[in-house]
């Protein structure tokens, strides 16, 4: 559903991201890995739109839709149709003047709903995040900060996107909320049939939810496999010696269990 | 503030946090509470003071303070209380309403710039330099003077040189907010330019706005009574501050309570205004000006 080309980008005359090239199924998830400074998160902004990238070809297919020239639905706005955005720290991606419910509103304010159906509608994506419905008075000050990630989840899910991009979205987390909104994130994916692009460094939670991996360094590509192949037989020394290194650590099991297409739940 | 930010550290930040808002919320109920008394107080004096403030007598001219004239009386027997009352109305009134009319332009112009791409930004900004090269009072008192001295072109000139402040602290602040993640993401949602600007700009400002606005009040105050004591402003027959001090210079020998009682109702005005300013800036400061 989301094809990119040999993406450049370019920021003052140095070069962030070379000739980064993937190619996305509808329903499956990528993870996009890379230590800080890789590029990771700038490719994020820029297959969004965000940054001005040259590619070779950007293809965008939408549910139900023909493919989009994005360099035409660029102008003047930004983003993927049909997509949302769920980023690494809650707590700055939530007005902090807003109560949680209007956000979350807010990602569907182009439909104008009734405020009725309005009100329905954001208790149903808390719901879905396993939030109570009154979390939806709250501001973000009030809340912990894996509540604020849940709400950041259903601010996405709202929407019911197609496409829902993932910025070092546990990373603000500690290791319980991690697990917790990991499964939740399994758990609506698979119920609403999305396409999850996730970028993280944790490569645990990689073998553990990707169907394809993607891994930068220094802005190129170091590796782009199928998960199940990339921890069998990596591409490159560079990922030999990343694996490696999270065995070592402990954040990563010997043998991966590959449940990819089953999507069973995460086994954290 | 310092040690106030020191001693964060040790407490939660939600603890912190709504520590903050309750004061703030304390501060905001005594602000309003010494507002109301002091309104209630004031409409009392229109009611009850026995004198209106351009109505002569010649024979009581230039009396000290008595029982019967608490403040004394001018050159023409008006009664200088009186006159402070109505004079009020004008220094504080007039200065409210040139802030405000200054902080929309203003605020409108800074949105326009810091939101709507490169071209409307060095444009607006340019605009705003070029006000700002004309020191505030001077140039107040050319227009006043080109235009002639009266009420309406002395409001129209301060409004022209008090807008620029606000433009540029809305501008640099809400360059700032459109790099922040919640405006990113409401751009990503394809929120019109209104309800981001509206919904998630202008809240995050506005306590930096409110702190601005109430400096530029006190400061406008200082210029309404300035210009009106050279002559550019408010006319005579009508009491404002600054024209009674003007009235009073030729008697200030004689008649000291002249002088002394209008430079007392500026200076306890300005400093109100600029000691809540100052309160509500350090109430406001860690979670508002700099976090947004």
């Amino acid at each position: 559903m989301l094809r990119v080309e040999k993406l450049q980008l370019r920021l003052h005359g140095k070069p962030i991201l070379e000739e980064v090239s993937f190619d996305l199924p509808r329903g499956k998830t990528l993870c996009i890995v890379g230590e800080s400074g890789s590029g990771k998160s700038s490719l994020l902004r820029a297959v969004n739109g965000l940054m001005p990238a040259t590619f070779d070809s950007l293809t965008f297919r939408p549910k139900n839709g023909r493919p989009i020239s994005l360099k035409e639905y660029w102008k003047g706005r930004a983003g993927l149709p049909g997509s949302r955005w769920v980023m690494q720290d809650p707590l700055s991606a939530l007005n902090p003047k807003l109560a949680l419910g209007v956000s979350i509103g807010e990602s569907v304010f182009a439909q104008k709903l009734k405020s009725l159906e309005l009100k329905a509608a954001i208790s149903a994506a808390l719901a879905d995040v396993e939030l109570p419905a009154e979390m939806a008075k709250r501001r973000p000050a009030q809340v912990s900060m894996g509540q604020a990630q849940r709400a950041c989840l259903a601010r996405a899910l709202i929407a019911r996107p197609d496409l829902v991009f993932f910025d070092e979205p546990l990373s603000a987390l500690d290791a319980i909320v991690q697990k917790q909104i990991a499964a939740t994130m399994r758990r609506i994916q698979t119920r609403f049939d999305m396409t999850f692009v996730i970028v993280t460094h944790d490569l645990g939670f990689a073998a553990a939810y990707a169907d394809q991996m993607l891994v930068l360094r220094g802005g190129k590509v170091e590796a782009n496999q199928s998960a199940e192949m990339f921890f069998q037989a990596p591409e490159s020394d560079y990922c030999r010696e990343l694996i490696a290194a999270a065995r070592e650590l402990g954040g990563l099991p010997e043998t991966v269990v590959q449940v990819s297409g089953s999507k069973a739940a995460i086994p954290c | 503030m310092t040690v106030q930010a020191d001693v964060g550290f040790l407490e939660a930040p939600d603890a912190q946090r709504s520590k903050q808002e309750l004061d703030l919320k304390r501060f905001l109920v005594q602000l309003g509470l010494s507002l109301l008394i002091f309104l209630v107080a004031v409409a009392a004096c229109f009611l009850l003071s026995p004198y209106a403030p351009n109505e002569p007598n010649f024979l009581e001219r230039l009396s000290p303070p008595s029982a019967s004239h608490w403040l004394g009386t001018d050159q023409l027997g008006r009664d200088v209380a009186a006159r402070l009352l109505y004079g009020g109305v004008w220094s504080i009134g007039l200065a409210f309403l040139v802030t405000i009319v200054g902080a929309i332009a203003g605020t409108a112009i800074g949105l326009a710039a810091g939101h709507f791409g490169r071209a409307a930004d060095v444009t607006l900004m340019r605009v705003t330099d070029s006000f700002f090269a004309f020191p505030e009072l001077i140039a107040a008192v050319t227009i006043a003077g080109v235009l002639g001295p009266s009420t309406t072109n002395m409001v129209l000139a301060l409004i022209l040189v008090g807008w620029m402040k606000f433009a540029r602290l809305v501008r640099s602040l809400s360059v700032d907010l459109a790099h922040r993640d919640f405006v990113v993401q409401a751009r990503l949602n394809g929120l019109p330019s209104y309800r981001i600007l509206w919904r998630h700009i202008l809240p995050n400002i506005a306590p930096s706005l409110l702190v601005l606005w109430t400096n530029a009040w006190s400061r406008t105050i200082l210029s309404i009574s300035g210009l009106s004591f050279l002559g550019f402003g408010v006319q005579s027959p009508n009491a404002e501050w600054g024209a009674m001090l003007l009235d009073g210079k030729a008697y200030m020998q004689t008649a000291p309570h002249l002088m002394i009682f209008p430079g007392l109702a500026i200076l306890i005005a300005v400093l109100s205004i600029n000691l809540t300013g100052d309160r509500l800036r350090d109430l406001l400061g860690s979670n508002g000006a700099a976090a947004g």
